[in-house]
């Protein structure tokens, strides 16, 4: 009980220690604690196109269609309201924030990836493996956790946070490799319909575009700044694709593949 | 083989495709998490404590040699 109030203790001081460094960056306030104007803009901007997939998806009667897709972008604007009561209740270096940020962003990972597995029910639907697919995916989920736990059990203290961090950054890789193989999957069976083809590719562009960023970012370390003005837009690019997708492109659109003219000699 | 077993094979190669893409990128990488969900500011790590070198174990007794049990 001692060795557990202690450690208790020894966990509080260090979260304090570590969030009462300060934080550089554009995106910051002048006291270092609070988000500056331009993140909270993003932020808000970034919600607010969560909230217009919704309401197209509504308005084109795809909300049922893509349901799990619908899901993800609903509890992503719910996470982003609880996110900004939390952060503006107890500050951003408070530990509720921090706690919130990631357990948060535990859930949603784990709803894109499912997310992701309803593209791929979408894409095989007429060679009715759908019980594969879910196979395949609890398999993958489970397969993900376990590596996850092997990383992460050497940790004494906060294990279960160290847990929820490190399941979500390999459920992260584990997308972006399954869009690709999707993309591949969409071009060897000649996929046709246009919007499910847009949603396929935003989640692509979207992974990658966070991974060249993360790249970048390590290579020109010098330039950190301009970085930290891109990674928040970047979050703005999957809503706003998304609802492009359902309110520009009807379900009916297909899109013709290119074909190799034959020339007569 | 049967159809399930090929799923779980196919599983464990894209599970093995994105670890192996997981440590190349994050070897390289200075120790941040690529988060991509909505565009909320992100908190620190909460195990994050800075590039400073790691301090020696305080009961690290060096190299000596151990001196032999008296009752031996």
């Amino acid at each position: 009980m001692g060795q557990r109030q202690g450690s208790a203790a020894t966990d509080a001081r260090e979260v304090t220690r570590i969030t009462d460094g300060s934080r550089d960056g554009p995106g910051h306030g002048k006291d270092d604690q609070v988000p500056g104007p331009y993140a909270y803009t993003v932020w808000f901007v970034c919600t607010l196109l969560e909230a217009t997939v919704l309401v197209c998806a509504v308005r084109k009667n795809a909300f049922r269609r893509y349901l799990l897709l619908n899901l993800y972008m609903a509890a992503s604007v719910v996470a982003s309201i609880a996110r900004y009561n939390i952060l503006s209740h107890y500050g951003y270096s408070s530990k509720e924030y921090l706690y919130f940020y990631y357990y948060s962003d535990f859930l949603l990972t784990i709803l894109l990836f499912f997310a992701l597995t309803s593209l791929y029910s979408h894409i095989f639907a007429e060679l009715e493996v759908g019980r594969y697919i879910r196979t395949g995916a609890m398999v993958l989920l489970s397969g993900t956790a376990l590596f996850s736990y092997a990383v992460v059990q050497q940790s004494s203290s906060r294990l279960v946070t160290h847990f929820v961090v490190e399941i979500s950054q390999n459920l992260y890789f584990v997308g972006l490799v399954l869009t690709y193989v999707l993309w591949g999957a969409v071009l060897k069976l000649r996929e046709t319909r246009t919007r499910l083809i847009q949603l396929i590719l935003s989640i692509g562009v979207y992974f990658s575009m966070f991974a060249a960023n993360y790249a970048l970012q390590n290579l020109y370390q010098s330039r950190a700044s301009i970085f930290e003005y891109l990674t928040p837009l970047f979050g703005c690019f999957l809503p706003l694709s998304w609802a492009y997708a359902f309110w520009r492109i009807p379900e009916e659109a297909r899109t013709v593949p290119a074909r190799l003219a034959v020339v007569p000699r | 083989m049967s159809r399930k077993l090929a799923v779980i094979l196919l599983a464990m190669l894209v599970l093995v495709g994105a670890m192996s893409l997981k440590t190349v990128v994050v070897a390289h990488g200075n120790g941040s998490v690529i988060l991509a969900n909505g565009g909320a500011p992100q908190p620190p790590i909460p195990w994050d404590n800075g590039g400073a070198p790691q301090p020696p174990i305080p009961w690290d007794n060096g190299k000596a040699p151990q001196q032999p049990m008296p009752g031996k």
